[in-house]
């Protein structure tokens, strides 16, 4: 037995590019800027084309975010994914992870129920959090491995490589699995010529919250079991910096390691 | 004037309707991470924190849980450390770690307990168990906090008043601000905190505990991955480890890192361990692996000496760096937010600076380190 034409979907999330990354006053992040491809998300879709590669099959991409992550996900059917959904509904706003999550396992749930692997980013550059991936494995049942830098076929299973404190472990699993991809893994491809051409929106699937089945109790800030209660800006306290601008490069790296080797005189 | 509005709000806020909706949930638990043999640092840290914060509670009890081979034998140095209680769970094909046998240990064990607090690692692997712990859990989680608190929290919209929230604190992104996270609604509210964040208690060894063997009702299907290899020492990067830290930013680009690589060499080879940092944007430009990363999702690193050179002092690297004895900055930009925690500095193009410091070092400068 030999895995053959998966049903492959990538979780993917559209971040503000990192310079236009900015908190509202409620704390929600502002994702009216200029935006990307969550960079995890890339190399989760790397992988994606990579396996599509030696085993066939087809990719759907999955997103949650406003209407203007339609250009994320043109971009990576650019890269050759087949098709994609994006789950978008003013409902949405403020869900945290856990409701992330229940909107995005319902949405494979429904739409994708046959589907034997999920890649997703190892976390997003704007959350950070890595709860998302193994959230939606949980909630439709699924193996997962997380910090994934390496994956190989064996047999109807997958050989994957994941990081660990100090070192890594290599594990046998069988689908269907959700794998979190660390950037660590790949250089993500660019667009091809040949999937730009077949790439039309039309391949964009957007579902509101009602279509995949949830209700407004259940998302956003009211499915959410975390919220932001506040958010303070941070005050660092430390003495003035003591600065040396005056002289030649010699003069001055010379003042400055000796200054960083003096003894602080008192405390 | 300022003490009239506190009291003012403080009338108003408890003026709104107490709730609890623990339901008997109390007192606060631990995960105590282990590499399937030995402890990891932060098992100890986050102990030392839960007991800190159990002074805010009405009960007390601080239990560690325990998962891996033999783990009974770390049962003494977590209660020595601050537990009250510790759950051991113990089976040799623990050794390795895997998810769904974690999971449902987790999982079964706080059913049992019951806290209203639980407190996980933010390690590669706590990342990897906390979120399906919470996801089944049914359960909010707040990731890769910097701080911890307890205390009321009045949600006016829902005519609410907690006495007891968890205020969970993350570094929010792009910005120097700290949001603070919170869930009294669901039980155990649940947090993974940053390793080397918090600060472990010195061991007390007349301190007495429970030790509660515990045995979750693992299925056959929890054990279906297979672990194949383990490479140990894999990443030969130890930050944590280094005396002197030279981390770089983005602008840099390869040439700058080649450079900063040759002062950590220079430094290395007048027999002081250094060690090359980088910023988050410089590593997921594809600069330099993320072992290398400092900062919120990188490493939280506190070394005698942190050069931070071309970086600009975004707060998650500010989070990873802070509490390094000596700072160090050197950036174009004057206004750079680095130097506000820069003890010493020069304003210039990293291109004029580091060839010097490199060219001094090798000529035999060395750094005195308290220690």
């Amino acid at each position: 037995m030999s895995l053959k034409d998966l049903n492959i979907v990538v979780l993917l999330k559209q971040v503000p590019v990192p310079k236009a990354m900015k908190t509202k006053a409620d704390g929600m992040m502002d994702r009216s800027g200029k935006s990307m491809i969550n960079p995890y998300c890339n190399a989760a879709l790397e992988e994606a084309l990579k396996l599509r590669e030696k085993v066939g099959g087809v990719i759907t991409v999955v997103s949650m975010g406003p209407p203007n992550a339609k250009q994320s996900l043109i971009e990576a059917m650019r890269k050759g994914a087949d098709k994609s959904i994006l789950v978008s509904d003013r409902l949405l706003a403020g869900s945290d992870t856990w409701a992330t999550a229940l909107a995005l396992s319902s949405t494979i749930k429904k739409y994708l129920p046959d589907t034997d692997i999920i890649f997703a980013g190892l976390q997003t550059i704007d959350g950070d959090t890595a709860h998302v991936g193994p959230q939606v494995a949980e909630h439709l049942g699924f193996q997962q491995v997380t910090y994934v830098d390496k994956i190989e076929l064996e047999g109807e299973n997958l050989k994957v490589r994941r990081f660990v404190e100090g070192g890594w472990e290599t594990f046998i699993t069988p689908i269907p699995v959700m794998l979190s991809i660390h950037t660590a893994a790949n250089t993500p491809r660019g667009p091809s010529l040949g999937a730009a051409l077949r790439t039309s929106e039309d391949n964009i699937t957007v579902y509101s919250v009602e279509q995949i089945g949830l209700t407004k109790e259940e998302v956003g800030v009211a499915g959410s079991p975390t919220i932001v209660s506040r958010v303070l800006n941070v005050v660092i306290d430390r003495p003035p910096v003591e600065l040396f601008n005056e002289g030649s490069a010699t003069e001055r790296v010379g003042k400055l390691l000796e200054a960083v080797n003096r003894k602080e005189e008192s405390s | 004037m300022s003490t009239d509005r506190e009291k003012a709000k403080l009338e108003r806020d408890m003026a709104v309707p107490e709730v609890d909706l623990r339901d008997g949930a109390s007192g606060i638990a631990t995960w105590a991470q282990t590499d399937g043999e030995n402890l990891h640092p932060a098992a100890l840290e986050i102990l030392g924190e839960a007991r800190r914060l159990s002074e805010k509670l009405e009960d007390k009890t601080v239990t560690s849980i325990v998962i891996g081979k033999d783990a009974e034998k770390h049962a003494q140095t977590l209660i020595e450390h601050g537990a009250d209680r510790v759950y051991v769970i113990s089976d040799d094909r623990l050794l390795e770690y895997r998810t769904l046998p974690y999971v449902r240990a987790i999982v079964d064990a706080i059913r049992e307990i019951k806290p209203e607090i639980m407190i996980y690692t933010a390690s590669a692997i706590g990342r990897d168990l906390a979120p399906r712990c919470a996801a089944r859990l049914h359960v909010g989680l707040s990731a890769d906090c910097t701080q911890l608190d307890i205390g009321m929290y009045v949600n006016r919209k829902k005519g609410q008043r907690f006495m007891h929230a968890f205020k969970m604190m993350r570094p929010s992104f792009g910005e120097s601000k700290l949001a603070t996270i919170i869930g009294p609604w669901n039980y155990p509210q649940s947090s993974t905190v940053r390793p080397g964040v918090f600060a472990k208690l010195q061991p007390d060894s007349s301190r007495t505990g429970e030790v509660v063997k515990f045995e979750p009702k693992w299925v056959e299907e929890d054990w279906i991955q297979e672990v194949v290899e383990v490479q140990k020492g894999g990443s030969r990067v130890e930050l944590e480890k280094a005396d002197i830290i030279i981390s770089g930013g983005k602008d840099l680009g390869r040439e700058g890192f080649e450079m900063l690589q040759e002062l950590v060499d220079a430094i290395r080879a007048n027999g002081q361990v250094a060690e090359l940092g980088a910023s988050r944007a410089a590593v997921n430009a594809g600069l330099i692996s993320s072992d290398h990363q400092v900062g919120q999702t990188g490493k939280t690193v506190r070394p005698e000496i942190y050069f931070a050179i071309g970086i600009s002092g975004a707060v998650q690297h500010l989070m990873g760096m802070q509490n390094s004895k000596k700072v160090v900055a050197i950036n174009i930009d004057p206004n750079a937010k680095i130097f506000q925690v820069a003890d010493y500095g020069i304003v210039d193009d990293y291109k004029n600076v580091v060839p010097e410091l490199i060219k001094q070092v090798k000529n035999g400068f060395t750094f005195e380190l308290d220690k």
